[in-house]
């Protein structure tokens, strides 16, 4: 109880400094559980001073502190429950669909599908700058060695490669589900800066890392180049025959070249498939535009793994 | 110097969250199966708190270990507005929660007859 007390700053006065004191205490929690723990202790708080109208809301809370707990004590009892019973606490998973055609379709309603989506087109943009950052970064330091002021450039690089190792972690946790580190690694407490130094050089992870940023230029071309292909195919494929059907476009023209939608001045809409074949374009259409989900959510989990192997050693995050 | 007692409190403090961790959900699950009607967070902990020993405890404790009953599907819960504060989360036993009830309680009994059985013996 003392040492509870005396890691706080003041006793909290009101409800919102109950929570804020609560939320700072949860710091670095899974942000599943400070919600939890917050709407709980809310409920409790609010609770508690509904039935005791004659007394004043700091009193109230005084008084909490030994029945519901302290803040820091509340946040020690949920991060260790949450270690208890993490699966039971984790939000609930989507139903695993039973039949085949629900596993099919049921790609469309997951929300991990589209954020993978997004990460492969942002991929592009992140590839090229981590590819530019590493090699502009490597060859001026390196070349710059023999004058001396490299060394400090050097280091500063790879100072710099950490951080974009965090922040492309937090991308990948975010977007691709994968948990990934919150904050820098500090391996090296004890050590003076200049062995520090000497682990960055040494350590397996810099170099993983290194080459992680490199690999995210051909990935994220890949990616792009995938994820824009068979959207455009499958929309088109899927537009067309509604097109057609809607007398918005023309079926069977093909003056120039084969086209499953195409745009021209003199024929306005039109797609080379004939009328007839219409229906067939557009259930193709539907089932390579699942099917290309289901690509894009497994390329997301792949990536996931290979950021995960690559940005964090796993003995490190037991 | 001053370790002395600290140590022995710390040991009885770990006892006593090891022998609550085990029987709040037994607690729970006892005294929703005795409600009458549905009975939100607060309720419950005030419930709780009015008995002695380890189930007297800080009350936040209680919140998660519902949030476990009823992902275990032990407890059933809805939400209903409260003029009070955010809406409240009531609970109610399921009845594989009763089922389980029955079983804990049969597992509680056997069990503290066997730790009394072992203190009488000490005492003697």
């Amino acid at each position: 109880m003392n040492s509870s007390l005396m890691n706080t700053n003041r006793p909290p006065q009101s409800i919102p400094e109950y929570l804020e004191q609560l939320r700072v205490a949860l710091t670095g929690a899974d942000p599943a559980l400070v919600q939890d723990a917050l709407y709980d202790a809310e409920e409790y708080l609010r609770s508690e001073l509904a039935e005791q109208p004659g007394r004043s809301e700091a009193e109230v809370i005084a008084s909490v502190a030994s029945s519901y707990g302290a803040p820091d004590e509340v946040a020690d009892i949920y991060r260790d429950t949450e270690v208890k019973v993490q699966t039971a606490l984790r939000p609930p998973a989507p139903k695993p669909r039973t039949s085949l055609v629900g596993r099919f379709f049921g790609v469309a309603a997951d929300p991990r599908t589209y954020a993978s989506m997004f990460y492969m087109v942002l991929s592009l943009a992140t590839g090229i700058f981590y590819f530019t950052w590493v090699v502009t970064g490597l060859s001026v330091s390196l070349s710059l060695v023999v004058v001396l002021i490299g060394i400090p450039l050097l280091i500063l690089f790879f100072g710099s490669v950490r951080l974009l190792s965090l922040v492309e972690g937090r991308l990948v946790e975010v977007m691709l589900g994968e948990r990934m580190p919150r904050r820098p690694l500090y391996s090296a407490r004890g050590r003076n800066w200049l062995q520090r130094i000497g682990d960055m050089f040494t350590d397996v992870r810099t170099w993983s890392t290194l080459f992680y940023l490199l690999l995210m230029l051909p990935l994220g071309i890949v990616y792009f180049t995938i994820n824009v292909t068979l959207l455009s195919l499958s929309l088109s494929m899927i537009a067309a025959p509604l097109l057609v059907w809607t007398g918005m476009a023309t079926a069977g023209v093909s003056n120039y070249g084969w086209s499953v939608l195409n745009w021209s001045n003199d024929s306005g809409l039109s797609t080379s498939f004939p009328l007839i074949a219409t229906p067939l374009l557009l259930v193709t259409g539907v089932l390579t535009l699942f099917a290309s989900l289901h690509l894009f959510r497994g390329i997301g989990r792949m990536h996931g793994g290979i950021a995960k192997h690559l940005l964090v050693k796993t003995a490190q995050y037991s | 110097m001053a370790d002395a007692p600290d140590d022995s409190e710390l040991q009885l403090r770990k006892f006593q969250k090891e022998l609550s961790a085990g029987t709040v959900s037994l607690a729970l699950l006892a005294v929703l199966g005795s409600a009458a009607e549905p009975m939100y967070g607060y309720q419950i902990a005030k419930r709780l708190e009015s008995l002695d020993g380890v189930l007297s405890g800080k009350q936040s404790a209680l919140y998660p270990v519902l949030r476990n009953l009823s992902a275990a599907g032990l407890l059933d819960s809805h939400v209903e507005p409260s003029v009070a504060g955010p809406p409240r989360r009531y609970y109610r036993i399921t009845e594989a929660g009763r089922t389980t009830l029955q079983h804990w309680t049969a597992a509680w009994r056997a069990t503290r007859d066997s730790v009394d059985a072992v203190l009488e013996g000490e005492r003697q």
